[in-house]
């Protein structure tokens, strides 16, 4: 960590708001970036990422200046992301879920349709919020497991198994309406 | 991974239209800004004085605890 980057912090958790702001314009993107790679909605990311320096301000007090920034900001990133999962699992259907949202857009295969992907789409919904992160980050994403361990606050092996966990029950529940692939 | 947890992925990517675009479009800043003006939601001081009393009539008097709940 270079001597400026280290003042910036120190600054940063005595409440200088400019030291706040050079820390939001250096790591907003990075936030942002890892966010909608979970929630895969633009809005909601945005607005996640606020939250995500909101809380970063308020506990400011509480931060080791000697610590890395990036991680500590992902760490609560990824936190409001599953938060954000698990209450909007409960208020929209599961046909409408994180895959059918997505911001993406990819030439449809013709040897797979519009019902497919919806029924693809409705059986990811069912997984658990934390088996669909994992999931999303490691197979939609491929994203380094080691990244995704750090993010989630868990193993390497802790990750595999969310995975794997994730896959075994997507397959069963793609069974369940017909699709094997 | 095997053939089939491939497959499975590759159907996975297409169902969610491939990774996400990861690039902010727009600075954020403003937004912050607003979010830091706004006053952080208190809860006043007659709130916790009820929260103390109805927790201290439960202690007072358990009885009234399935009353509570069935108004709930």
């Amino acid at each position: 960590m270079t001597g400026t980057v280290q003042m910036e912090l120190e600054q940063f958790t005595k409440g200088d708001i400019q030291a706040f702001e050079t820390l939001f314009r250096g790591y907003q993107g990075e936030v942002y970036g890892w966010i909608i790679r979970i929630v895969r909605d633009p809005g909601a990311a945005e607005d996640l990422t606020i939250e995500t320096f909101w809380r970063i301000y308020r506990a400011r007090a509480r931060f080791d200046p000697r610590r890395p920034f990036g991680a500590w900001a992902r760490r609560i990133a990824t936190n409001l992301a599953l938060e954000h999962l698990s209450r909007r699992r409960s208020e929209t259907p599961l046909d409408d879920g994180v895959l059918m949202r997505s911001p993406a857009t990819r030439k449809p295969d013709p040897a797979t349709g519009a019902d497919v992907r919806a029924k693809v789409a409705a059986a990811f919904g069912e997984l658990p919020v934390k088996l669909r992160a994992a999931a999303t980050l490691a197979m939609i994403e491929e994203a380094p497991y080691a990244e995704i361990a750090d993010a989630l606050g868990i193993s390497i092996n802790g990750v595999k198994s969310r995975v794997f966990r994730a896959v075994r029950l997507l397959r069963s529940n793609l069974e369940k309406r017909g699709v094997c692939p | 991974m095997n053939e089939r947890d491939e497959a499975l992925k590759e159907l996975l990517k297409y169902a969610a239209g491939g990774p996400a675009d990861r690039e902010l479009k727009r600075d954020l800043w403003p937004k912050m800004l607003r979010r830091l003006e706004r006053p952080a939601v208190r809860v006043p001081w007659w709130d916790w004085a009820l929260g103390a009393a109805l927790f201290l009539c439960l202690l007072l008097f358990p009885d009234t605890i399935p009353a509570v709940l069935y108004q709930l």
